[in-house]
């Protein structure tokens, strides 16, 4: 008698396909699911692709400064006669790219971090919680403020490296005190007792079960990336780059008058709805991301 | 902007000069009665109140608010041509000397303090010793400094005479002495030794002992700025009754010699952090009158449309450059900034950046453009008027040896050329007006960008140092021609006078960030506009003329800046309460409202 053999190859093919199968009826089950990942999906077409639609320069129309919205301007034109949707199209490259680098930064530092100090503890432990709990301290934004008198954060790669930098401190925190929980848990230590590996156990038991936990952080820190930098540009203390969302917010309040005349809240309104848009998008799909990397979900 | 309003403000106000005699007008308006009220405005020197601020004129914190609790000698007109002109403060009037060696002041004669002592000689002669601490133009301690007061007699207890030091004369004399912020001598005594008059005169020699009295004098300066009288004890129409962080409020000095006719029983001053937060109060009518701040069309049709709300525009002796530093390349090639200025639309810029407070620069003399009618004449039609015009800028730049590349221009050896024009991020305007050149040159095929600075201090500093290639400048600063020009051909190009002698400094020394050459060619022939501006500062009237017509072309052709827009005053008052304000192109309004209060012209409705 033999043993039912299953090729590799299609048992992992099995496996993607049953997730993505999985994924795609965990957004059906809400329409509001649905809708986030067709944001998010909207805003990443829009920061790679957005840009090639446009002319660079964008055109001015100076007889037009301020427009109403029209058709032919949807959101109006700004102080001098670009179109605002233009700017926040064009614009949404910096603030997405630089978001997502902050993010992926947070994520691999502070889950790398958290789960080796969780999962090793003693004096590793001791030394990474010691240099977190000193990272904790340092506050933020007062010190973006600072170094931006002296770093100018030129470009995206920049901005998020420095944000990410900054951010992932609690994730680290949240990540060891996860992984000391499930560590006493049973199927660990069966783990531990069948002799797995410790990639093996950290990877394929470890990981899966806080993968929603990281997701979320994830979230907080693109969301958080978005508000710290376009926070910092509307406070006019990074480089004046015309289509960036903080330094739309800026002119638009400050040049513009947008809190005491209707003519520039349309200027206002566009970058503050791409992103109350963006942070609604993510918010939903880690929704669905919860459902998607919950253990419960997969014994289905 | 409110924190440009400011600057251009203190600016205007601190550079203007006198150069030969006259009387002041006994006061502005007629009298009438008072009626009283609440004046409610904004304090366009410093708009942010700080609690924690000393009752104190020469601390930039101070909560000593000028033409209200704070008084000066007298108040300049600011006159387009003639800086001779002055209304009068704490001196009722004055004579000065044929010569300009000395100005005899008369104090108002009926004038207290508001604790009910009497403003006396002493008085003047007192603030004059706090001025020296601080440096003033005439009261300063170096020897042989140019304009600096020889000798404060008293001659009785209404008059003082101030000499000037001839060896070394300056038109700025007179103009220095009557800025002087006079305080109470019974209040502010502890902060002078006995002996400073004595320690003054050892100063003034030379060796060791006048080193160290120099030393001590300049160490007082510390101690009067931080100087705090526990109550205000003023000369003015008003004196400080008490402030929280978002008011101030001021009352009528029943002692003030004109008390009569001053219009409101109280003033009080608010608190702005923003110029949003003025474009609302006058929104709202509750600014009885407000100092300029940029303001957008449409916010501007709001205020207007508020009843009672009217806007009074007149001149103010400033305008802005784009000023280039010329120790870097490519700036120091005079067909480059050329170049740059045909690509310049003037118009378009002012209108995106500065509708409401600014005309496009008719072109670049220096000068703004109406006192610059009045000194060139026709000779201003004759200049290069730098219209936009894209053929000559390349005519200009392939003269310069600028390469165009894939519609790109480059430097000579086909380096990319980056051009960053620097501006501090507070002022609206200059970012607008920045981004809008930007766009410009970039169509034509120059890359340029904006950079903004935190603050305008950061900005001064590090324009000074010479950090950026090219920056926004205010320039235009009279109405005195002579420190008009020292914005072009002065300190920060490199020219002082130093013991009665122009000494040029090599670019990125003593504050040159300019870094334009010593001498420059002018119709062919080379000219030191430095020592022409110095000459500006003891030349009759006829010299002057031509002095400035020969810097107006050399400006002109050799354009250290491209003149962008000229200021206009524009203010704003409220009739509902209050009437009588000054009327458009009044030159009180170069002074802030105090003074118009002050001399009698603001009346309860």
């Amino acid at each position: 008698m033999t043993a039912p053999t299953i090729a590799v190859g299609n048992g992992r093919a099995t496996l993607r396909r049953n997730f993505w199968h999985g994924v795609w009826r965990v957004l059906k089950r809400k329409p509001s699911r649905m809708a986030g990942m067709v944001i998010v999906l909207g805003f990443a077409f829009m920061g790679i692709f957005g840009p090639l639609f446009y002319p660079d320069p964008l055109p001015r129309d100076t007889a037009n400064l301020y427009a109403a919205p029209s058709w032919e301007h949807l959101f109006g034109t700004d102080f001098e006669g670009t179109d605002v949707l233009a700017l926040v199209v064009t614009g949404s490259s910096y603030v997405l790219l630089s978001a997502v680098i902050t993010a992926v930064i947070t994520v691999v530092l502070g889950t790398g971090i958290g789960l080796f100090a969780g999962f090793r503890r003693g004096r590793w432990d001791t030394v990474l919680m010691r240099i977190t709990d000193m990272k904790l301290t340092i506050p933020g934004l007062p010190l973006l403020l600072v170094l931006s008198t002296i770093w100018k954060f030129g470009s995206a790669i920049e901005m998020g490296l420095v944000l990410g930098l900054l951010g992932w401190g609690g994730v680290a925190r949240a990540v060891r005190s996860q992984t000391l929980s499930l560590r006493e848990r049973g199927f660990i230590e069966a783990a531990r007792g069948l002799g797995l590996s410790t990639t093996h156990i950290i990877g394929r038991e470890l990981l899966p079960s806080m993968a929603p936990f990281i997701a979320m952080n994830m979230l907080i820190a693109v969301t958080g990336a978005v508000y710290a930098q376009v926070g910092l540009f509307f406070l006019g203390v990074l480089p004046f780059e015309a289509n960036n969302w903080g330094v739309m917010l800026n002119l638009a309040v400050f040049g513009g008058g947008a809190m005491s005349s209707p003519a520039a809240l349309p200027y206002l309104m566009a970058p503050l709805l791409a992103i109350l848009l963006l942070t609604l998008g993510i918010v939903l799909a880690v929704d669905a991301m919860d459902e998607i990397f919950n253990p419960r979900l997969r014994e289905e | 902007m409110k924190r440009l309003a400011a600057v251009v403000a203190l600016l205007g106000l601190a550079t203007v000069t006198a150069c030969s005699g006259n009387t002041g007008d006994k006061s502005a308006a007629g009298g009438g009665d008072g009626g009283g009220g609440l004046y409610t405005t904004i304090d366009a020197i410093k708009p942010s109140l700080d609690v924690n601020g000393p009752i104190n004129p020469w601390s930039p914190k101070g909560n000593a608010f000028w033409g209200y609790n704070a008084m000066r000698i007298a108040w300049s007109k600011n006159h387009l041509t003639d800086p001779n002109q002055f209304y009068p403060g704490i001196a009722a009037s004055w004579e000065i000397a044929p010569d300009n060696s000395s100005i005899t002041l008369h104090l108002q004669p009926n004038n207290k303090w508001s604790d009910g002592k009497p403003v006396t000689a002493e008085d003047v002669k007192f603030s004059i010793a706090l001025a020296y601490t601080q440096g003033s133009t005439a009261f300063a301690i170096d020897p042989g400094a140019a304009g600096a007061a020889s000798e404060v007699e008293v001659v009785d207890d209404k008059t003082v005479k101030i000499s000037q030091d001839m060896k070394n004369p300056s038109v700025t004399f007179v103009r220095g002495v009557m800025d002087s912020f006079i305080v109470p001598q019974h209040v502010w005594s502890s902060v002078l030794p006995a002996d400073f008059w004595d320690k003054l005169k050892a100063a003034r020699g030379e060796g060791a002992d006048a080193e160290n009295a120099r030393a001590e004098i300049t160490a007082l300066s510390e101690k009067v700025l931080a100087f705090a009288p526990p109550k205000d004890v003023s000369a003015g129409p008003f004196a400080l009754e008490r402030m929280n962080p978002g008011e101030a409020l001021l009352v009528k000095n029943k002692n003030f010699y004109n008390a009569a006719n001053v219009g409101p029983d109280q003033v009080k001053m608010l608190n702005s952090t923003g110029n949003e937060q003025i474009w609302n109060y006058l929104i709202a009518g509750k600014l009885d009158s407000a100092p300029f701040t940029a303001v957008p069309a449409d916010v501007m049709k709001r205020i207007s449309s508020t009843p009672g709300n009217a806007v009074v525009k007149g001149f103010s002796p400033v305008s802005l450059g784009l000023a280039f530093n010329q120790a870097k390349k490519p700036y120091d090639n005079v067909h480059v900034r050329r170049g740059l200025a045909y690509l310049i639309n003037r118009e378009e810029v002012t209108t995106i950046a500065s509708p409401e407070g600014g005309t496009p620069a008719v072109t670049t003399t220096g000068i703004h453009q109406k006192p610059a009618a009045e000194w060139l004449g026709a000779e201003l039609g004759e200049l290069e008027p730098y219209k936009l015009d894209p053929a000559k800028a390349e005519e200009e730049f392939k003269k310069a040896g600028l390469k165009k590349e894939g519609g790109k221009w480059t430097l000579p050896d086909g380096t990319p050329w980056k051009f960053t024009i620097n501006v501090p991020t507070p002022f609206s305007d200059w970012v607008s007006g920045a981004k809008a050149v930007t766009s410009q040159l970039t169509a034509a095929g120059v890359d340029a960008e904006v950079l903004t600075v935190a603050d305008y201090p950061l900005y001064l500093k590090e324009i000074a140092e010479g950090k950026y290639d090219v920056g926004f400048w205010l320039v235009a600063l009279g109405p005195a021609p002579y420190n008009i020009y020292q914005r072009l051909y002065g300190a920060s190009n490199g020219w002082a006078i130093l013991g009665g002698k122009v000494k040029h400094s090599a670019p990125g020394k003593n504050g040159n960030w300019m870094g334009g050459p010593e001498t420059i060619e002018v119709d062919g022939a080379k000219v030191n506009p430095g020592e022409l501006t110095a000459k500006l500062n003891s030349a009759s009237e006829d010299e002057q003329k031509t002095i400035v017509g020969q810097l107006a072309k050399a400006a002109n052709q050799d354009l250290p800046v491209v003149q962008l827009w000229d200021y206009v005053n524009t203010q704003f008052v409220n009739t509902n309460h209050f009437t009588g304000f000054p009327e458009n192109d009044s030159d009180l309004l170069r002074q802030p409202a105090g003074v118009w209060i002050q001399l009698g012209m603001v009346k309860k409705k």
